[in-house]
């Protein structure tokens, strides 16, 4: 078995990852589902590392990826936290929602709007408070709106 | 002796003006209402100062003289007092080795012996005493000490009567500055001096449009006249090796009126280069005296205060340049080209502004143009070269200073009644709303006019023989054959070689004969005629003036209100000093001839070149006749046109026809400098400008227009939707791996 085409076949997979997440980073429009392409597109670089280190017999390819995955573990709690408030602060997970950094004179982009119905009516539970409970109105902080 | 006082004297007439400029500067707002003090106060000072040295140095010229030597040819005075050095530059002039090579004489020994390598650069700041600067600084101070007082009065509510007082006190320093400078330096530096003064107080009411113009146009005409002044000073360095009046004992070289090189009768550099420098400094003379053809900004000066036109554009700055030419007599003396035309300049312009002067209508205009006419007289009187005519001309400059100041505060006085009202069609029969007034200006006119007591008869006399002598030599030959021979000023000359760079001259001794032969003897005949009709014109404009303003039925214009009345005695005082000088110079100063005497013994006048065309001391019927003559018919055609009812009905204007028109704008002077001179450069101006806007500006903001541009190509990217800056990235990381491919192909 010559290591070559091993070689070739984790390389393709990890391409064909890398290109199938860079397409949905840039195609879909939901924020979870970019993250996750995004994912997708560091496990292709991985298997890749993971390919590479193997045809060269060298552990450092393997450590990288082990590496790699706890930074990617860190940073998906990170980013959905980010996605948790973009959520809260739209009630909608839709990225073109998020236009406003753009040129002032620009219109806004609009391919397709999402049928409005997805962003409302969304309860959310409300945390236990801790420490010495402030005096709070029952009824108006039932009734209450958003968090 | 008071020579030990004197220059500390000299120095205190102009620093005295110059603390009182300082302080006022410093502490007018603090003074508010009393601005005044400072200056009044050090002009004051200044004054009695500069009577004291006139009295002084005329007791020591004229009496002095009389007890020693018995004879009546003063011995010229000069006392100069250093008070630093002010430029030192050593080696600063090489004379060209072949400059004495022309001039082959006997004595090139003596020259080639006395010729320096090298010549230093050194100006000090030299003020002079000689009975000219004496005169000068005198009047200078008396007239500033009268205007100033008057000025309390004339100025009282004015929001800058600080910055009024504090101009005056300057200009008096600038003035006493200039006149009492002994060297050509100091005399520009002062010359640009009173200018700035003049700029600023005609420009005193900046806000008013009129003031303003009138402002820029008084600088930039004096300029032409500076430009003159400074290529003279130019010349007589390259030409002479030093700018000292005075022969110092720091220079290698006697100083341009030392005493010298005046009693050296080929002293001066003649032809080419002389007459160049006299014409030169004759442009600068024209320009601050307002001569044709620069005499176009004196009558806009009218715009700034009248006591400042009283002071600055009629009595004292204005004769700077009769001052100048008077000083550089000798240089002139060289050059007879150069004196006639001093001479003619003097007479057109006499009789231009005197044909302007009778179809004003603005009261202070006529008495600007009366000026302009003024002192073509003193240059006309210069111009024919002899002492009489300098003399003469200092002796007009005197009695004109008071004279005409005491118009000017009076047309003040009439201005200040009237609500700033200065037309004369707008106002009559003043006699009687302000008497003191209408005396003092009629006995001012009377002088003007030269009617025979009055000071203005003896000086315009004197003038009228200068230009008589020089027209008719032969009538006036028995005076200079007696008078020729002793009446030469005694010059005490230093033995020291003499030093000229002179390679082209005629000798002032070949021209010295400029008194006696009739040389151009039909020109000064012509001139004298036109001084006549001059003095005619005089007398109809300036008694024109009195009717319409003071006789007739009594009408004020409502500027005026209810408080038309006699000015306060703050400024009827200074008024009544002036009508006093104005009755009694003259007679005091001809009667008993000592001006022309203590003048004689200015070096510049005492010198063998001026002082052999002395001529006794002589009261001409004949042509005193002339004179009162035309100065009766001149009265007496205003008298017709003009006296009583008649000042309110244009019965004169028409029998000018176009000439009228012609005389009412000003030979289109105005015109003609607005149709060569100030329309093509705004017509340069302007496509300069449209150079600027179009190409300059242009180019910039092409530049400019550049980022702009990308900017706003590339700000289309800018869409704050996070796919699109994906795929931006995606690409740029392309564009990378594929250029990092392409650098490391094969």
């Amino acid at each position: 078995m010559t290591p070559a085409p091993l070689v070739l076949d984790g390389l393709i997979v990890g391409a064909m990852l890398f290109a199938i997440g860079l397409v949905g980073i840039l195609a879909r429009r939901n924020l979870i589902v970019m993250f996750l392409s995004a994912e997708l597109m560091l496990q292709g670089v991985s298997v890749s590392l993971v390919a590479w280190s193997r045809h060269h017999g060298d552990w450092g390819g393997h450590i990288l990826v082990i590496f790699v995955l706890t930074v990617a573990a860190c940073e998906a709690a990170i980013a959905l936290v980010f996605v948790l408030q973009a959520f809260a602060r739209t009630g909608r997970l839709d990225a073109a929602a998020w236009q406003s950094l753009r040129e002032s004179n620009l219109p806004r982009v609009v391919d397709r709007e999402l049928p409005p119905g997805d962003a409302v009516d969304m309860k959310f539970p409300t945390l236990t408070p801790a420490g010495v409970e402030p005096a709070i109105d029952e009824a108006a902080h039932l009734q209450r709106e958003h968090v | 002796m008071f020579d030990l006082d004197a220059s500390t004297l000299l120095v205190l007439v102009p620093a005295l003006p110059l603390v009182g400029a300082i302080l006022t500067v410093a502490l007018g707002r603090l003074l508010g209402p009393k601005a005044h003090w400072p200056a009044v106060v050090s002009i004051a000072a200044a004054a009695g100062v500069a009577i004291t040295l006139l009295v002084g140095l005329g007791r020591e010229v004229l009496v002095g003289n009389h007890g020693e030597s018995g004879s009546a040819a003063p011995v010229a005075f000069e006392q100069i007092q250093t008070l630093w050095q002010w430029a030192n530059v050593p080696d600063a002039y090489v004379p060209p080795a072949d400059s004495l090579a022309i001039d082959l004489g006997d004595d090139l020994v003596a020259k080639a012996a006395g010729r320096p390598a090298s010549l230093p650069f050194s100006i000090g700041i030299d003020l002079r005493l000689d009975p000219l600067t004496a005169v000068m600084l005198a009047v200078i101070t008396c007239v500033g000490l009268l205007v100033a007082i008057y000025s309390i009065g004339y100025m009282h509510d004015d929001p800058g009567y600080p910055r009024f007082f504090a101009l005056v006190a300057a200009f008096v320093f600038s003035m006493a500055m200039l006149v009492a400078a002994s060297n050509f330096l100091l005399v520009y530096v002062f010359w640009e001096a009173v200018g700035a003064c003049s700029y600023l107080l005609i420009g005193f009411w900046f806000r008013k449009p009129s003031a303003a113009a009138a402002a820029k146009k008084a600088f930039l005409v004096n300029r032409v006249g500076d430009f003159g002044l400074a290529v003279a000073v130019f010349l007589l360095w390259m030409t002479y090796g030093t700018l000292n009046f005075h022969d110092s004992a720091a220079s290698a070289v006697p100083g341009i009126l030392g005493m010298e090189r005046l009693s050296d009768p080929t002293g001066y550099v003649a032809g080419a280069v002389g007459t160049a420098i006299c014409l030169l400094l004759l442009l600068a003379a024209c320009g601050k005296s307002a001569q044709l053809p620069l005499h176009v900004w004196l009558p806009d000066a009218m715009e700034g205060p009248t006591p400042a036109s009283a002071l600055i554009h009629a009595a004292t700055m204005v004769t700077a340049g009769v001052y100048l030419v008077a000083r550089c007599a000798p240089l002139y003396m060289a050059c007879p080209e150069a004196l006639v035309t001093v001479s003619i300049v003097g007479a057109t312009t006499a009789l231009v502004a005197a044909l302007i002067g009778t179809v004003q209508n603005d009261l202070k205009r006529v008495l600007a143009y009366s000026t302009i006419s003024q002192l073509g007289y003193m240059f006309a009187s210069l111009g024919t070269g002899i002492l009489l005519g300098f003399t003469a001309g200092i002796f007009h400059l005197v009695t004109h200073a008071f004279f005409k100041a005491l118009l000017f505060l009076g047309a003040g006085s009439v201005m200040h009644a009237m609500g700033g009202v200065i037309d004369m069609r707008r106002f009559g029969g003043l006699r009687r709303v302000m008497p003191i007034t209408a005396a003092t200006f009629l006995i001012g006119s009377l002088a003007l006019a030269g009617v025979a007591p009055f000071a203005g008869f003896f000086s315009k006399d004197e003038i009228l023989a200068a230009l008589h002598s020089r027209g008719w030599p032969d009538a006036h030959a028995e005076h200079h054959g007696e008078a020729s021979h002793d009446a030469h000023a005694i010059l005490e000359v230093p033995s020291r070689p003499p030093f000229r760079l002179a390679s082209d001259r005629r000798t002032a001794a070949t021209a010295g004969g400029i008194g006696h032969d009739g040389s151009m003897a039909a020109t000064y005949r012509t001139l004298y005629w036109m001084s006549l009709f001059t003095a005619f014109l005089t007398a109809f404009y300036t008694f024109r003036a009195v009717f319409m303003t003071f006789t007739g039925p009594t009408r004020v214009p409502e500027e005026a209100g209810h408080h038309a009345h006699e000015s306060p005695p703050i400024m009827t005082g200074p008024l009544v000093v002036l009508a006093v000088a104005a009755t009694v110079s003259g007679w005091l100063l001809f009667s008993t001839h000592s001006l022309a005497d203590f003048l004689a013994a200015t070096p510049s006048l005492a010198c063998p070149a001026v002082a052999a065309t002395a001529t006794p001391h002589a009261f001409h019927l004949d042509l005193a006749m002339q004179g009162t003559l035309a100065a009766a018919l001149g009265i007496v055609l205003a008298a017709l046109g003009y006296l009583g009812r008649r000042s309110d009905g244009p019965l004169m204007d028409r029998f000018l026809g176009p000439l009228g028109s012609l005389f009412a704008n000003r030979f289109y002077v105005d015109e003609i400098y607005a149709a060569i001179i100030v329309r093509p450069l705004e017509i340069l101006a302007m496509l300069c400008a449209a150079f600027d806007r179009s190409i300059v500006d242009g180019l910039v903001n092409l530049v400019a227009a550049i980022p702009l541009a990308v900017g706003a190509a590339v700000r289309r990217f800018q869409s704050g939707l996070m796919q699109r800056y994906a795929v931006a990235g995606v690409l740029g990381t392309l564009v990378i791996v594929l250029a990092l491919a392409w650098s490391l192909r094969a």
